[in-house]
C-alpha cells in the first residue's frame, strides 16, 4: 500500500501544494545537477568549444528531464510511477568517449540508441526473476546501490578534482559544514526543515565556500559572461546517426551493467514509497526499467549523453519522507526548462564539489542503510550469510583492487566491473547454486 | 519607586537577552558581510599577481605559492633573513616540498632539506643522466615563456641510495643589498602538468626560429630541457614523417605519425592536424597503455606549428593527463 498523506511527507501518489512542489522539486534538482559534471567532462575531452559543450548539457538535460516525467507521471505501459528521475549516468563515459574518438558524436548517438533498445529488451525478463530475487538479496542490491556513490562522494566531498591531489582545510570544513547541517535538519528540523534539509544544506556550504574559498565565488561571477537564453544548436559535430559493430559489445555490457543499477534504484524507490508490499511487486520495476531504456535511447537520438536512474534522488527521497511522484515529474520539467537557459546551468552546476560530496553522502547513506534493513528484515540463515558474504567479498574487491580483473579470462573482465553488478550477478548465482539441495528435494517429493 | 516602575526603568537601563542577542548579531553579519564583500571584489591579497591558473594540480600552485612567499622575505630582508630560514628549517622543509637559495654564481646559501649542501658551489653540478642542474635554471629563469622557472631534473634524498624526480620552480630577487638571488623550491611527488609541456615546446619553437637547423640536434640531446622524464620534445613534417623522433630512433622504424592510432583507434596527429589548419597551437586527448599497470590512461599531446629553413613543421610533446579523482 502506497504511503499515505497521514504520515508525515508526501506519499508515492500524493499531489504536494503548488509552492512545496516546486520547492521539493527544485530540492531534486540540485541533486540532479551534481551528475551534469559527466557531459562537462565528456565535452573537453572532445573539444573545448563552447558551444558544443552547451549544446551537450541541454540535450543531456532534455533526456534526463523527459525521462524523469517518463519514469513518474504515471502512463499505463511505462515508467515505475515511483520518485525516481533520470541523471546523466557515470558508467557510459568511457564507453562514450571510445565511440565518440572512433566516429565522433554521430556513432556516440548511434550506439546510445542501441544500448536504450537493450535496456528496453531486458526489461520484460525482470519480471521473471520473481524468485531469483528474494528479500534478502533485493536489499543488498538496494544497499550496493548507496556503496556505488561512495567514490564520487567521498572525492567531492573532500573538494578533489584529480586523483592524489591535495586536500584543502576549507574544503572539509565546508563539506563538514554542509553534511551537519543537512543532517541536523533532517533529525531535529520541523516539517519544512526536514523537508528541505538537503537544500538548507547545499545553501549554507555554498555560502561558508564562497567566504572561505574566494575561487566558488570567483567562478560564480566569472557566469556572467554565458547568454541567459540559448536554444541548443544541432551544431555540425552532432549531424547523422552512425553504427559500429565493434562498439557493440562494450555498450550492450554497459546496458546490461546500467539496467541492474536501475533495477536496484526502482527496487529502492519501492521500498521506500509502498513499505507495506509483502513482496517485490515486479509490474512496476519492469515499467521502470523500460522507462529507463527509453530515456536512454531518447538521449541518443536527441544527441545527449546516455542517461540513468539517479541513487542519490532516491535516497533524498527516502530520507525527507517527501515521497510523491510529482515531484519527480516537476523536476523533469524544469530540468527540461533549464536547458535553455545555460547561465542558470553554469551557476548551479559550480557547486562547490565539497557541498555535492555532502549531498551525495546525505543521500547515499540512507540507500545503504534502507537495503541493509531490507536484507535483515527476514529470518536469517547460514545459507543467506553465504550467500551476502561471499558476494560482497567479489563485489567490493572491484572497487578496492580495481586492476585486478584486467588479467582475467575475458568473461571475467566483463562481470567483474563494479561492485554493483559483481555483487548482484554473484549473489544470484550463489543463491541458486547453495539451494540446490532444497530444488532436489521438492522434486524428489513431487 | 514601586515596583513596576522599577522593572520599567530596568528595562530601559539593561539589555535584555533578545537585545544583547541582536546586539551581537549586528556585530556578526556586518562582520561576515565585510568577509563576502572582500572575496566578492576579488580582493587580490598577497598572491594578486601571481597567475596560477595555467597549473591543474593544488600541489603545483601550493609550491608557487610557498617559494613566492620565501621571495617577499628575501626581497624585503636580504641576507638578513637567512638565518630566518635556516632556523625554521622545519617549516621550509615539509613532506610535499622543500626550499632553497642560492646567489646567482651557484653557490647554495640555504637548502631547507640537505644542510650540508650550504656554502657549496654546485654550478656545475649534473643530475645522474648529466643534466647540469643549476645551469638550468638559469636559462629557465631567463625565459619569458617559463613564468615560474619550472626545471625538470633528477636528484636524491639524504641517506636514500636511489634516484627521484624532482620540479622546481624559481624566482629572482634583488635584496635590498643589491644583491640578486635565486629562490627555488622542489616537490617530492611532481605532477605532470600539462603548463610543462607547454613550456618546452615553446622554447623547442623558439630555439628552431632562432637556430634554424642546428636546433634538432640540442632539442634531440637527452640531457637538453626538452626531455624530462618520459617527455621528449619531437617534431614531424605535414606528410607525418619524423624530424626529432618521439618513440624510438627513426632509422631504426619509420613512423609515419599521420597513420598512427591510440588503443582506442583515434588518430590522434591526423586529427590535430587538421585542427592546426586554422591554428597554430592545438592541444589534442588520446589512450594509451599505462606503464606501470595493465590499463589504459589519458594522455594529452600539444603540437605547434612553425618553420625550419622555409617548411612548415610542427613541434610537439605528450604528456599524462590527470585522472579523475576515482
Amino acid at each position: 500500500m502506497a504511503r499515505g498523506s497521514g504520515e508525515r511527507g508526501y506519499g508515492v501518489n500524493e499531489v504536494p501544494p503548488a509552492a512545496h512542489l516546486l520547492v521539493s522539486s527544485f530540492q531534486h534538482v540540485l541533486l540532479m545537477v551534481t551528475a551534469l559534471v559527466i557531459p562537462i567532462l565528456f565535452a573537453s575531452q572532445l573539444s573545448g568549444l563552447p558551444e558544443f559543450t552547451a549544446s551537450l548539457i541541454a540535450f543531456s538535460m532534455l533526456a534526463a528531464g523527459l525521462g524523469s516525467i517518463v519514469q513518474s507521471v504515471g502512463l499505463p505501459f511505462i515508467g515505475s510511477g515511483y520518485l525516481c528521475p533520470n541523471v546523466c549516468g557515470p558508467s557510459y563515459f568511457s564507453v562514450s568517449l571510445s565511440a565518440a574518438w572512433v566516429g565522433g558524436m554521430p556513432l556516440v548517438r548511434g550506439m546510445v540508441i542501441v544500448a536504450g533498445l537493450v535496456e528496453m529488451a531486458i526489461a520484460p525478463i525482470i519480471q521473471r526473476l520473481r524468485r531469483v530475487f528474494p528479500t534478502f538479496i533485493v536489499g543488498l542490491v538496494v544497499a550496493m546501490v548507496g556503496v556505488s556513490i561512495l567514490a564520487p562522494a567521498i572525492t567531492s566531498f573532500f573538494g578533489l578534482a584529480f586523483r592524489e591531489d591535495a586536500i584543502r582545510s576549507a574544503d572539509m570544513l565546508v563539506g563538514l559544514f554542509s553534511l551537519m547541517v543537512m543532517v541536523l535538519a533532517n533529525l531535529w528540523g520541523k516539517r519544512l526543515a526536514k523537508m528541505y534539509c538537503l537544500l538548507i544544506g547545499i545553501l549554507a556550504g555554498w555560502i561558508l565556500a564562497a567566504i572561505l574559498a574566494p575561487e566558488y565565488w570567483h567562478d560564480l561571477v566569472a557566469v556572467g559572461e554565458m547568454p541567459i537564453v540559448a536554444l541548443p544548436a544541432m551544431g555540425p559535430m552532432f549531424g547523422g546517426i552512425a553504427f559500429d559493430l565493434k562498439m557493440v559489445v562494450p555498450f550492450v555490457v554497459i546496458a546490461i551493467s546500467g539496467s541492474l543499477k536501475s533495477f536496484g534504484n526502482l527496487l529502492a524507490a519501492q521500498g521506500i514509497s509502498e513499505p507495506d508490499l509483502d513482496e517485490t511487486d515486479f509490474t512496476p520495476i519492469r515499467k521502470g526499467l523500460l522507462a529507463d531504456g527509453f530515456s536512454t535511447a531518447l538521449a541518443g537520438l536527441l544527441g545527449g549523453m546516455a542517461v540513468d536512474t539517479s541513487s542519490s534522488n532516491v535516497g533524498l527521497a527516502g530520507a525527507t519522507k517527501v515521497l510523491s511522484r510529482w515531484i519527480s515529474v516537476g523536476a523533469g520539467a524544469i530540468f527540461v526548462i533549464l536547458a535553455f537557459f545555460p547561465r542558470l546551468i553554469a551557476i548551479l552546476s559550480m557547486m562547490p564539489k565539497p557541498v555535492m560530496g555532502a549531498s551525495l553522502i546525505f543521500a547515499g547513506s540512507f540507500m545503504v542503510c534502507t537495503g541493509l534493513k531490507q536484507m535483515f528484515s527476514e529470518p536469517w540463515n547460514p545459507r543467506k550469510t553465504f550467500v551476502v558474504g561471499i558476494s560482497l567479498f567479489f563485489g567490493l574487491s572491484t572497487a578496492f583492487l580495481p586492476t585486478l580483473y584486467a588479467r582475467a579470462p575475458r568473461f571475467v573482465q566483463t562481470l567483474f566491473t563494479d561492485p554493483l553488478p559483481t555483487t548482484t550477478i554473484v549473489a544470484v548465482v550463489l543463491n541458486q547454486i547453495l539451494n540446490l539441495d532444497i530444488v532436489l528435494r521438492r522434486l524428489r517429493r513431487r | 519607586m514601586d515596583e513596576q516602575a522599577q522593572k520599567t526603568v530596568r528595562n530601559h537601563l539593561e539589555p535584555s537577552a533578545c537585545s544583547r542577542r541582536q546586539q551581537s548579531l549586528r556585530a556578526v553579519v556586518p562582520a561576515l558581510l565585510m568577509v563576502l564583500l572582500g572575496s566578492i571584489s576579488g580582493c587580490k591579497g598577497k598572491y594578486g599577481d601571481l597567475d596560477l591558473t595555467m597549473y591543474q594540480y593544488r600541489d603545483t600552485r601550493n609550491l608557487v605559492r610557498f617559494v613566492y612567499d620565501a621571495s617577499l622575505i628575501l626581497s624585503r630582508e636580504g641576507r638578513s633573513s637567512l638565518a630566518r630560514f635556516q632556523n625554521d628549517r622545519a617549516r621550509f622543509s615539509t613532506p610535499q616540498y622543500y626550499l632553497y637559495i642560492y646567489d646567482v654564481t651557484g653557490t647554495n646559501l640555504f637548502h631547507a632539506g640537505m644542510e650540508e649542501l650550504e656554502g657549496r658551489n654546485l654550478w656545475d653540478v649534473t643530475d645522474k643522466d648529466g643534466k647540469p642542474v643549476f645551469r638550468q635554471v638559469v636559462d629557465a629563469l631567463d625565459d619569458a615563456n617559463n613564468p615560474h622557472a619550472w626545471v625538470h631534473y633528477s636528484w636524491w634524498e639524504p641517506g636514500r641510495f636511489y634516484p627521484v624526480p624532482k620540479s622546481s620552480c624559481h624566482f629572482r630577487v634583488s635584496t635590498p643589498e643589491g644583491e640578486e638571488l635565486i629562490v627555488g623550491g622542489g616537490l617530492n611527488y611532481p605532477h605532470e602538468e600539462q603548463e610543462f609541456i607547454r613550456i618546452v615546446v615553446d622554447r623547442a619553437v623558439e630555439l628552431i626560429e632562432r637556430s634554424g637547423q642546428e636546433a634538432p640536434a640540442k632539442i634531440s640531446d637527452p640531457v637538453s630541457q626538452y626531455n624530462y622524464r618520459d617527455v621528449r620534445v619531437f617534431a614531424f613534417r605535414p606528410d607525418g614523417e619524423m624530424l626529432i623522433s618521439s618513440a624510438i630512433n627513426s632509422t631504426f622504424s619509420q613512423t609515419n605519425l599521420l597513420q598512427c592510432t591510440d588503443e582506442v583507434g583515434h588518430k590522434p596527429f591526423a586529427v590535430a592536424l587538421e585542427r592546426l589548419e586554422s591554428s597554430d597551437t592545438v592541444w589534442e586527448v588520446f589512450m594509451a597503455k599505462s606503464p606501470y599497470q595493465r590499463r589504459l590512461i589519458r594522455k594529452s599531446l600539444y603540437i605547434r606549428k612553425t618553420v625550419l629553413s622555409g617548411e612548415t613543421i610542427y613541434v610537439a610533446a605528450i604528456t599524462d593527463l590527470p585522472e579523475p579523482p576515482y
